[in-house]
């Protein structure tokens, strides 16, 4: 009557969309890296678009079902085999007891999520079942309940309902899109000399191997502020763009510090995070100036599809 | 979004944040409106307030986009009307209120060596002993200014400068639960285990973060707080940790 974790992944874990409401405790808000998939898997199940999922790293989690249940796989594309047959995702899967999932190779994007119909029984802290810093170990259970009615029945009517142009456009939106990376200027903006400012807006800069839940770290042009100066820490947000001492950028991400003391150089609008979230280690991309209304305009549209 | 009132600032920090803001200095006074602007928001229960994170000079309030603003005007107006608003507002509040206390908090601290590791090392750098490190730091009252690094984790201003003194060029792997110690002009106490640079000199027996709901960090910003020693055998009575 459960999820077993057979064989752990490097950083895997049960999110949701976080916990706000406590960072004046010091408390992190967690929650999924790529949001947009974590709700696409639940939205496509049909589920509480706020729902634990499981959240996948590459190299991922071997998973096994204890239980028949449906499950939706969003995300990156890191070849879903069931019992070693190749499963599509973005769609709703009737999997059974004792089938085996694993995930053969990272061909689009970084992070996966696996979506389930039913109800994860396990007790929540702070609203949240997203917890910092806890990943999975091997032989995890993980509570899912499944539902009690026929799963066939529920699967034909999930399939028939599902929104093939709204996945599409999704999909595109993550994996294709090449559009530079939007942000807004953040307090520390006007403090960085001007070659810097040309290098942040017109050179590529890639993710580096040192990325994990709390923050990615860039490589590219070193930039640096016209004056040496020390900032009082205050809070900072996912997205936010640190300006390291040594000229480096850290992207802060889902599991961010509350406050922070570097430089706050802007923040990536949150339209933009999951696509960055999911790019791969060494991908080049630009960055980009917008503007607040254009954010949140396009913020409005990304999830209008979601709250009916 | 930006824009001045008075002595405020104010500025949008993302698409989905904003940022109520003082002079740039550690400074009780700028805490202290800080302190009191966080409760006045506050008390509003706004819908699509997500949270209210105040630090030093400057209060961040998160929201959630489509249930703090409408959809028909502009964020940027919106955001700047509800600022301009809220710190005219604030103002006449501020001037109604009278005698604004803060609670003070006596926290006791084992000062002896098996906890405060680098008091020989302060004592060394500062000339001074560690008798007086101890007697100099108990002897002021405090002002929370951030609590964040980890959770309940809880910055504090300002130590006296004979005893300040910069972090560990390379942090510890490991700093335990309770340790207080001084960074700068700050003291600090470390509500978990974890790495820390922080120059230890102590250790407090009291929980300042417990994962109870009803509970979490013991002191909030703009608290004040006053430590006393203790010898190790009050510290075993009033460890908390057990």
């Amino acid at each position: 009557m459960s999820i077993k974790i057979l064989h752990k992944g490097i950083a895997d874990s049960i999110q949701d969309s976080g916990r706000y409401g406590y960072q004046h405790f010091g408390v992190q808000p967690n929650g999924c890296m790529d949001n947009l998939s974590g709700t696409l898997a639940n939205y496509i199940l049909q589920n509480d678009l706020n729902s634990p999922v499981i959240e996948l790293h590459f190299p991922s989690s071997k998973i096994q079902f204890l239980d028949d249940y449906i499950i939706c796989i969003s995300g990156a594309n890191f070849v879903p085999v069931l019992n070693e047959k190749s499963i599509p995702f973005n769609t709703p899967i009737l999997v059974h007891n004792n089938d085996m999932l694993s995930m053969l190779q990272p061909i689009d994007g970084s992070i996966a999520y696996i979506a389930v119909k039913g109800t994860y029984n396990e007790p929540n802290w702070l609203n949240s079942h997203a917890f910092n810093a806890k990943r999975f170990n091997n032989d995890d259970i993980l509570n899912f309940v499944t539902l009690n009615h026929d799963l066939k029945l529920t699967l034909q009517q999930l399939i028939k309902d599902l929104d093939v142009s709204l996945i599409e456009q999704i999909q595109n939106n993550l994996f294709t899109n090449k559009e530079p990376i939007r942000f807004l200027p953040g307090p520390a903006w006007q403090d960085l000399n001007e070659n810097s400012l040309h290098d942040i807006l017109n050179k590529p800069f890639t993710i580096s191997a040192q990325r994990n839940r709390m923050g990615y770290h860039l490589n590219g042009p070193k930039l640096s502020t016209s004056i040496s100066k020390s900032y009082l820490s205050s809070a900072v947000t996912k997205g936010t763009l640190q300006l390291l001492p040594n000229g480096d950028m850290i992207v802060l991400m889902a599991d961010h510090q509350t406050i922070g003391g570097y430089a706050n150089l802007g923040q990536i609008i949150l339209v933009d995070l999951p696509r960055f979230a999911q790019m791969k280690n060494g991908q080049p991309f630009k960055f980009r100036l917008t503007n607040l209304d254009t954010a949140q305009t396009l913020y409005r549209t990304m999830y209008a599809p979601f709250k009916h | 979004m930006k824009g001045i009132k008075n002595e405020w600032s104010f500025y949008s920090l993302g698409d989905h944040a904003i940022v109520f803001s003082l002079a740039a200095k550690m400074d009780v006074q700028i805490l202290q409106k800080i302190k009191h602007l966080n409760e006045f928001i506050s008390a509003k229960k706004m819908s699509g307030m997500l949270e209210l994170i105040p630090s030093y000079h400057s209060l961040t309030m998160v929201y959630d986009i489509t249930n703090f603003l409408s959809s028909t005007e502009p964020a940027s107006t919106q955001l700047l009307n509800f600022c301009n608003n809220i710190i005219v507002e604030f103002e006449n509040y501020l001037m109604e209120q009278k005698n604004i206390q803060s609670t003070l908090y006596k926290v006791p601290v084992c000062y002896e060596k098996i906890f405060g590791i680098d008091l020989e090392n302060i004592s060394k750098t500062n000339q001074i002993s560690c008798a007086d490190i101890i007697q100099i730091h108990t002897a002021f009252e405090y002002d929370v200014y951030s609590i964040g690094f980890l959770p309940g984790f809880t910055y504090m201003g300002v130590v006296d400068d004979k005893i300040k003194i910069n972090r560990h060029d390379k942090p510890r792997n490991e700093v335990s639960a309770g340790s207080v110690g001084i960074a700068g002009l700050q003291t600090g106490i470390y509500p978990s285990n974890s790495p820390g640079g922080w120059q230890i000199i102590g250790r407090t027996p009291w929980k300042i973060f417990d994962p109870n709901p009803n509970k979490l960090a013991k002191f909030k910003v703009g608290d004040r707080v006053q430590f006393y020693a203790i010898s190790k055998q009050e510290f075993d009575s009033l460890n908390e940790y057990n």
